[in-house]
């Protein structure tokens, strides 16, 4: 029996995380093993949140096609997603979790500790430095292959090359440097899974759905959360605000809000921070800050 | 620019027909697009949408951003179903159940209106259903992956029409279909853009009041498809007027009017360099572009200055 190792990767549509995927195939295939790699996601859009699948093995074919529910591997590329999503779930004992985040291993440790090895690594920082583009997947691929040592780090040069072009030497390199810095804890000090509680939607089976898939609850789409799938959110400077309200009027979600003073101010349950209402600010009264520092 | 007339929350609909916690693409120009048309058809309306982004980002079951009653499509008889509803609504109006004021609006990108819905929209136009229909171009078939339709402008990169050795892009020019919709004879014919939010809203209305067909032709950006940052998708919409690329006009049983005419147009250079499906144009296709646009724009202008005479 060959050993089969599946992996799950977590990002954000556009982050990449199904390149790193494809590409963490191509390299196990370079190796002379079976690989897949694939994506999944519904209809949403640039910035929602996505899945990729590996799936490795050393020497059989592989034919299971499923999605993967139980992982050896699960990789984090947005710490955005870490409260939102339970990306634990199915994880194995004995797996491997790694996590893009500037916080230390510490901190990471008293939420995300279990019975698996716990890596942490600060891509984004690295691909700023690097890249000067906040995209992490290559970062956490080089952390990913020292952590488990599935593939060798040698392998992935040459899908990195065919896939980057003219940037595959700056891809190689943020690799190699998330490769060097990842910290690793101690596997099994805690047996314990962490308790989480996300707030996930209950659909309907089924049978409760009227026929023709008919939605009667007009603008229900009002309750979906549409707002962590922001990375900059907009500020307003109430000094420079002269109230005219073109930031509403250019709004796409159309969560610009007016409030009592009259200034106006995002709904963060839906913003998307596209950043149009600061680009159109004829006052430049609104900015982009970063959310992480919101 | 157009006249804002400052204090936009005086003049502007608060009401959202067009729920948030739709899936877009943040930045989206086509999202924008359709929160204003709602914000302008009011709710005595039936939409009927074509296939495309707008109607997987805002119809995921058990999610609905419409406030209004709503009806999927296929690609290829958004117009055909438009029809029919609005013969229902005739049935139902003639017995005493339905009002003839609410409104048959047809909704569909420019694959479904252009290339694959083109004929059911030709024969709803020319039988004449009291409907409006608008087509809100994003350029190609994002929903899909941005293959080309034949709404691509000519020059821009799809994922059909790669950049390489063989091919520049999209290699025919962009099907004038406001100019089809024109030929049918039809009561009213508009192109808007949300980067000029009254004049769109006011169109809409225009629209929406007609006895008759109306076709609007709405321009929204891309930003996925256009590789565009996410914060520009206003300001190029603007730049496409600005440059004469796509002007906004409006015509009314056959008399033309521009909307909004820029004393000098801006060099199409601006509006193109913006967008990464852009990127690869030598500046022989940009003078063959701005050639093309300039002539078109003096085509439009004369005909507006025909109908001027009467």
């Amino acid at each position: 029996m060959s050993k089969l190792t599946e992996i799950r990767w977590h990002g954000r549509g556009g982050q990449g995380a199904v390149t790193s995927a494809e590409v963490m195939g191509l390299s196990a295939i370079e190796e002379g093993k079976f690989a897949q790699a694939f994506p999944s996601f519904g209809p949403e859009r640039r910035g929602a949140p996505v899945l990729a699948f590996n799936r490795i093995s050393d020497s059989e074919h592989i034919r299971m096609r499923s999605a993967v529910t139980q992982p050896d591997i699960v990789v984090v590329l947005d710490p955005g997603l870490l409260g939102i999503i339970d990306v634990t779930r199915g994880l194995k004992e004995g797996g491997v979790l790694i996590i893009n985040s500037s916080k230390s291993l510490l901190d990471i440790k008293s939420e995300f500790e279990g019975p698996w090895t716990l890596a942490v690594v600060d891509a984004t920082a690295i691909a700023m430095e690097v890249l000067k583009i906040p995209i992490v997947n290559t970062a956490m691929l080089g952390a990913m292959v020292k952590v488990t040592g599935v593939v060798k780090l040698e392998s992935l040069a040459e899908p990195l090359g065919e896939r980057f072009g003219k940037l595959a030497e700056k891809n190689i390199a943020a690799c190699r440097r998330a490769y060097d810095e990842v910290s690793i804890a101690a596997q099994g000090a805690v047996s314990q899974r962490p308790e989480k509680t996300f707030g996930e939607v209950t659909w309907p089976s089924w049978q409760e759905l009227l026929p023709g898939g008919v939605v009667t609850d007009a603008g229900n789409a009002r309750s979906y959360r549409t707002g962590d799938w922001r990375s900059d959110r907009p500020i307003w400077d109430h000094d420079r605000c002269i109230k005219c309200g073109v930031c509403m009027l250019f709004c796409p979600e159309g969560c610009v809000e007016q409030n009592e003073q009259g200034y106006f101010e995002a709904n963060y349950y839906y913003c998307k921070g596209c950043g149009i209402c600061a680009r159109e600010c004829w006052t430049q009264a609104i900015t982009m800050v970063e959310e992480a520092k919101a | 620019m157009e006249t804002l007339a400052l204090y936009v929350p005086r003049l502007l609909e608060k009401k959202e027909n067009f729920a948030p916690g739709h899936r877009a693409c943040s930045g989206c120009g086509e999202a924008l697009a359709v929160r204003m048309v709602m914000k302008a058809l009011g709710k005595n309306v039936i939409v009927v949408m074509a296939t495309g982004c707008m109607e997987i980002i805002s119809t995921q079951l058990p999610y609905t951003s419409w406030e209004v009653p709503w009806i999927h499509t296929l690609f290829e008889n958004t117009a055909a179903v438009a029809s029919g509803v609005v013969a229902g609504r005739e049935a139902l109006t003639r017995k005493g159940k339905a009002s003839s004021r609410t409104k048959v609006v047809a909704m569909a990108g420019d694959g479904a209106t252009a290339d694959i819905g083109v004929q059911a929209l030709s024969g709803a136009l020319e039988r004449g259903h009291d409907f409006t229909y608008i087509c809100f171009d994003n350029e190609a078939y994002m929903n899909t992956g941005i293959q080309r339709s034949s709404a691509t402008p000519f020059g821009a990169a799809t994922t059909t029409q790669p950049v390489g050795k063989i091919s520049m892009g999209q290699n025919t020019w962009k099907k004038d279909m406001p100019a089809i919709a024109v030929a049918h004879n039809i009561p009213y014919v508009a192109t808007a853009s949300p980067s000029y939010p009254f004049d769109l809203m006011n169109k809409v209305k225009k629209a929406r009041d007609i006895e008759g067909p109306a076709y609007l032709h709405i321009l929204s950006v891309c930003p996925t498809g256009w590789r565009t940052p996410s914060d520009l998708s206003v300001r190029i919409g603007r730049l496409a007027v600005e440059t004469g690329v796509f002007p906004l006009y409006e015509v009314e049983n056959g008399k033309y009017t521009l909307n909004i005419d820029p004393p000098q147009l801006r060099s199409v250079e601006d509006y193109l360099k913006l967008q990464g499906r852009f990127k690869h144009l030598t500046p022989e296709m940009i003078k063959e572009i701005q050639e093309k646009v300039e002539a078109k724009y003096a085509e439009l202008v004369e005909k507006v200055l025909f109908y001027d005479g009467f």
